[in-house]
């Protein structure tokens, strides 16, 4: 699969998707240099076969998460992750360094889970169903909000488990722009949809998590 | 008929102001002076909970490693490939 070279790509010399820059740098603060990274990255361009094994153990934490969270399933994750890194060690001579490298592969990776989903139509289809009209767009009454606000009661494994419980096409927004920190008009690009349905869709991934989040505190509560 | 700004918008409905908040969250307006938050616990407790969400999404960490067989396929793939370059070359004239 090429999936990453059926996007039009970024104009630039590491271009390998339509995943931008702009967003890319604003996880500059979460891709610090990486000991050993520059030498393992020099070296897997001689072609030595070491080198990428290093360069993986470094990344695949972060390429695998990224993969896992926008898809929700561990074999398609899996899956896709091989498919990011192999593309990225075919083309690591075209590397000269001007973004970061974890950059260039969280690129790289956006895309090839982005064309994998649009393969499979699955969050296009939400994106333009949740265009529709619903029951949930409708105000939210929340009696009892006053003792069930979330403020200070959230953990990280149970916001995952929630993230993880997103239909697709919101968990795709909200893991894009939330947790990747993408801009809308960068997400509108990558989803081929307008900056408004991206707020939109994003509104509403947080409304769900709300929902889905609050829900399991009352389930407790009742235990 | 235009529809009051939730800013400024006094006496503004839940629907109302619930209707604004996707593009007031995304505009980075301090959202804690709209009036209608001084008046309704219900819209004040939304709005906290879904940027204490925001928030707390950008503290997720990636966490979680491929299991090993995805390493050793990418390994298998790599070297596959690297044979068949080396007997293309081979083959040359």
């Amino acid at each position: 699969m090429e999936a990453a070279d059926n996007i039009a790509p970024v104009p630039g010399k590491e271009s390998l998707g339509n995943a931008t820059a702009q967003g890319a740098n604003q996880h500059v603060r979460r891709n610090p240099p990486i000991a050993g990274e520059a030498e393992a990255i020099a070296k897997a361009q001689s072609g030595d076969a070491q080198a990428f094994e290093i360069l993986y153990s470094l990344h695949k934490r972060r390429g695998y998460s990224l993969c896992l969270r926008m898809l929700g399933n561990v074999a398609e994750a899996e899956d896709l992750t091989q498919e990011a890194f192999l593309q990225l060690f075919r083309k690591i001579g075209t590397f000269r360094g001007d973004s970061a490298f974890s950059t260039w592969l969280h690129r790289l990776a956006v895309n090839v889970v982005l064309m994998h989903l649009r393969k499979k139509g699955l969050p296009q289809i939400s994106l333009e169903e949740a265009l529709e009209p619903s029951q949930e767009d409708g105000p939210r009454k929340d009696l009892g909000a006053r003792d069930l606000t979330l403020s200070g009661s959230l953990d990280r494994v149970t916001l995952e488990r929630a993230v993880e419980n997103l239909p697709p096409g919101y968990r795709l927004v909200f893991v894009l722009h939330d947790v990747e920190g993408y801009e809308h008009n960068e997400i509108a690009g990558m989803l081929e949809c307008s900056i408004g349905n991206s707020k939109s869709q994003l509104h509403k991934a947080r409304m769900k998590l709300r929902d889905l989040l609050r829900s399991g505190q009352r389930k407790e509560a009742a235990l | 008929m235009t529809e009051r700004s939730a800013l400024n918008g006094k006496d503004m409905t839940c629907e109302e102001f619930q209707r604004q908040l996707p593009e007031l969250f995304e505009s980075g307006v301090d959202l804690e002076s709209a009036p209608h938050l001084r008046t309704c616990e219900n819209c004040a407790a939304l709005v906290r909970d879904l940027q204490y969400i925001a928030a707390q999404a950008k503290l997720l960490l990636p966490i979680k490693d491929p299991s090993p067989a995805v390493w050793q396929k990418i390994r298998r793939t790599l070297d596959d490939e690297q044979d068949k370059q080396g007997s293309a070359a081979g083959e040359r004239p």
